[in-house]
């Protein structure tokens, strides 16, 4: 009899979820076998605690369902069957159908989809990136979530990083505002708790209670769509009770008397109609916002997804600088620090290789461009689907799946599970999931650069991202340098490391220490934009912005690095009030066939669709449910916990109801997230909402979306 | 929508209080008395990163609400009625001589 001694070891890593959080990982291998996950105590961030998504995360990567090796389709399109084949005939099989496709109707009829289910700069969203370009795709335009509020960040202050989420520790005024940190955000909670333990106000501005907004000194509930409305009634408050920093405003500023004159549209009364907050309040919030400093606020995704979701992030953004918020620390602006990354484009997506002319399809509109309904020459006659969920994710799903079950569709899908949308495809590859592989994950919500480095091998005969499409590469006969660069040569290629950023870090210190904070100054004394500093054209925080002139576009790494062939349109200088279309008492011409307004946050133990197959999240998530008010309800005879249908024209899903005080009259709340196939009815949300885009990026307007909701 | 799979704190915390669980409690819902504390379930978001820096294991995962109806209603109502503790506490005096007494 031997003694067994477990061989065991820990691997750093980092989290690939789309989330601001990017944790620090340690992986724990017992064995070759990945027993847990858990955060790194010593990143300021992480803070050693991980959330509740990632409860399971060791055992999720031994989820029996996982695809292990490439398979095509054995029964009709979505029944989900399949038999596995060898990696060379799924890649012969792909050749043989593109080269066809190529010669009949050009290259443009193939076109890719995915989006960040991995966030790596190697094998997340621009992964497929210089394959498509070199291939001759269409250019997928990827916005379901950041387009809108990227581009109307960057037509205000620029590519800058802005406020530093930890610097909220030091402001005395934090306004959330469209964003349920403690789900979405929660390892920056901590910095907005530390500073109220030192006297802060908390508010939160949402239409309905989340979990965060139980949490605030004040939560605000305003009307879904309407937040440009209250900041630009918020500026006429604060216009005109002189508590503007005149100085700041001279000094750093582009556009004061236009915005001037734009705010003085928006007295409080017309504001407070059109947002449903009181008028009294709207004062009291401009009041205290301006003369609390600093003042912060963090801005969510959230705000984006109406009909005018980019101009309410103008005008939300505007507001730190007209109270000269950015002199301190702690003051300004939280978005997106991406910027302060110093990542090549040009080298991940390689836009030096895309034709001229080349077409360009949004995601978001993918149902309609394999319908038929956008009338393409040449149609899309295969669709290449990574890191990405459309069936789930994309609005109007029903017209997706109509499109996905076209016979004369190829349809590609790399994935770890037979997912809504992987059940279409006529080929399976299989994936990689975090601990298998190696990576530069992209943070959108800290200042650290973080490695993942693999803990144990790939199962089966999963491939990364990067291997996935270097064996296409090769598969298509692209003999390029790019595809025999290592993972180290191509990641050594996507930063610039002598960039002051990075100065002093290099790949193999991160290998050592996981992951190393940029050099951009220290959260308790980083105020980038004290003096101006912005990066805009002007070099000024531009309340009318140059950039309008140019019409409406997506920013390039949305969009594979392309800058041609942008939607356009015209885009008022300064930012402007845009309704809603369909929510209560904004379209008369639609009254009362669907008169609640749902909204479709994100779940709190799903990632999106992530982790909505395991059995220990599902049971911590629970089904479908959707908040209704009770004096809705009860004019629908609906009890508490009964099965509800909800609908519009576009589609239905069945879910259990809540009935809470948490949702205003008139309002319903469900979660994204919940496999459709999981469902009772085999649908989800996005059955409902609509395949339109917001005013900027071409951002989904998820948030604007009547439905009715009946007893079953 | 409703906690459905809230954290509590079991007795293993009475005469101990060691509040470790504060310290890595992103959201601040440990409140106590003077001889244990008690989770919010209104304010938990379930990330369990008190769970194992607990020297005596006094917090766990209700996964089957069903069974634990008591421990439930006893940690709603006791932190409900108290303060919320931000900062960890020395332990109680008592503490070393109950974690031995607990086996930990």
């Amino acid at each position: 009899m031997s003694v067994h001694s477990a061989e065991t070891k820990t691997v750093r890593g980092a989290c690939p979820q789309d989330c601001p959080d990017t944790c620090a990982f340690i992986y724990h291998v017992e064995d070759g076998k990945l027993v847990e996950v858990t955060g790194d105590p010593a990143h300021p961030m992480t803070r050693g605690g991980l959330c509740v998504k990632l409860k399971d995360f060791a055992e999720h990567h031994y989820n029996p369902d996982r695809i292990l090796y490439p398979m095509k389709r054995a029964g009709s399109k979505g029944s989900g069957k399949y038999e596995r084949i060898s990696w060379d005939e799924a890649l012969s099989t792909i050749k043989s159908k593109w080269t066809d496709i190529i010669d009949q109707y050009g290259s443009q009829a193939i076109m890719p989809h995915a989006y960040l289910g991995n966030q790596g700069t190697a094998n997340g969203l621009t992964a497929g990136d210089a394959f498509f370009n070199r291939l001759g795709s269409t250019v997928a335009e990827k916005t379901y979530c950041e387009s809108g509020s990227s581009t109307a960040w960057v037509m205000t202050v620029g590519p800058t990083g802005g406020l530093d989420v930890e610097s909220l520790a030091y402001a005395k005024y934090i306004i959330v505002w469209g964003m349920n940190m403690v789900s979405t955000n929660l390892h920056a909670w901590p910095f907005v708790l530390e500073a109220k333990s030192k006297g802060a106000k908390i508010v939160v501005i949402d239409p309905f209670k989340s979990r965060t907004a139980k949490q605030a000194d004040w939560h605000i509930a305003i009307k879904p769509g309407t937040d440009a409305a209250l900041a630009l009634g918020m500026m006429n408050v604060i216009i005109q009770e002189g508590l503007v920093d005149y100085d700041y405003v001279e000094k750093y500023t582009l556009g004061f008397e236009d915005l001037k004159t734009r705010a003085a549209e928006f007295p409080v009364e017309r504001v407070s109609e059109i947002t449903g907050i009181p008028a009294a309040d709207i004062v009291k919030l401009a009041r205290e916002y301006a003369t609390t400093p600093p003042a912060a606020i963090r801005e969510g995704v959230a705000v984006e997804r109406s009909p005018g979701g980019g101009d309410a992030v103008r005008a939300i953004t505007c507001l730190p600088a007209l109270i000269g918020a950015w002199r301190h620390v702690g003051g300004g602006a939280v978005e997106m620090p991406i910027y302060e990354f110093p990542m090549s484009v040009a080298h991940v997506s390689r836009p030096d290789w895309i034709r001229p002319g080349t077409r360009v399809i949004n995601e978001l509109d993918l149902g309609a461009a394999l319908t038929g309904k956008m009338k393409l020459d040449p149609p899309i006659k295969s669709v290449f689907v990574y890191n990405s969920n459309p069936v789930s994710q994309a609005p109007d799903a029903g017209e997706l799946v109509r499109g996905l079950q076209r016979e004369d569709l190829f349809t590609v899908c790399s994935e770890l599970f037979i997912t809504d949308t992987a059940k279409y495809a006529d080929i399976l590859l299989p994936s990689t999931m975090q601990a298998e592989q190696y990576d530069i994950m992209v943070t959108w919500g800290h200042l650290y650069i973080m490695l993942n480095q693999p803990a144990i091998p790939a199962p089966g005969e999963c491939v990364a991202n990067i291997d996935l499409f270097r064996r296409l590469a090769k598969t298509m006969g692209f003999n390029d340098d790019y595809w025999d660069l290592t993972d180290d040569e191509w990641l050594s290629l996507a930063y610039d490391w002598k960039s002051p950023a990075l100065e002093g870090i290099t790949l193999d210190i991160l290998k050592q220490d996981g992951w190393k904070r940029l050099n951009v100054g220290m959260p308790d004394v980083r105020a980038p934009h004290a003096e101006g500093n912005f990066k805009t054209p002007s070099g000024k925080c531009e309340f009318k912005s140059s950039m309008a002139e140019g019409g409406n576009m997506v920013l390039d790494v949305w969009r594979s690095g392309y800058t041609e062939m942008q939607v356009g349109g015209y885009v008022d200088p300064v930012p402007n009030y845009i309704p809603p279309a369909e929510v209560i008492d904004s379209s008369p011409t639609k009254p009362a066939r669907f008169p609640l307004n749902l909204l479709s946050p994100k779940p709190h133990a799903f990632l999106n669709t992530q982790y909505g197959n395991e059995a220990s999240q599902m049971k911590r998530q629970g089904e479908q449910r959707i908040m209704i008010n009770p004096s809705d309800a009860a004019g629908r005879s609906i009890a508490n916990g009964a099965y509800v249908r909800v609908f519009n024209e576009r589609g239905t899903f069945e879910a259990k109801a809540d009935l809470t005080d948490d949702v205003g009259a008139g309002l319903v709340v469900t979660n994204v997230g919940h496999w459709p196939g999981l469902n009772r009815t085999g649908t989800a949300v996005n059955s409902t909402t609509a395949p339109r885009h917001a005013n900027l990026g071409q951002a989904g307007v998820y948030s604007d979306n009547r439905v009715e909701v009946e007893r079953i | 929508m409703p906690q459905i799979m809230p954290h509590v704190v079991t007795e293993n915390c009475r005469l101990c209080l060691f509040t470790d669980c504060v310290e890595h409690c992103p959201v601040q819902c440990f409140h106590a008395d003077d001889e244990r504390s008690y989770i919010d379930a209104d304010a938990c978001i379930d990330c369990g990163a008190c769970i194992p820096v607990c020297p005596v294991q006094a917090i766990h995962e209700v996964f089957e609400p069903d069974e634990e109806r008591e421990i439930l209603a006893l940690n709603a109502e006791r932190s409900h009625a108290l303060p919320v503790i931000s900062k960890k506490l020395p332990p109680l005096l008592s503490a070393a001589a109950r974690r031995v007494e607990l086996g930990f």
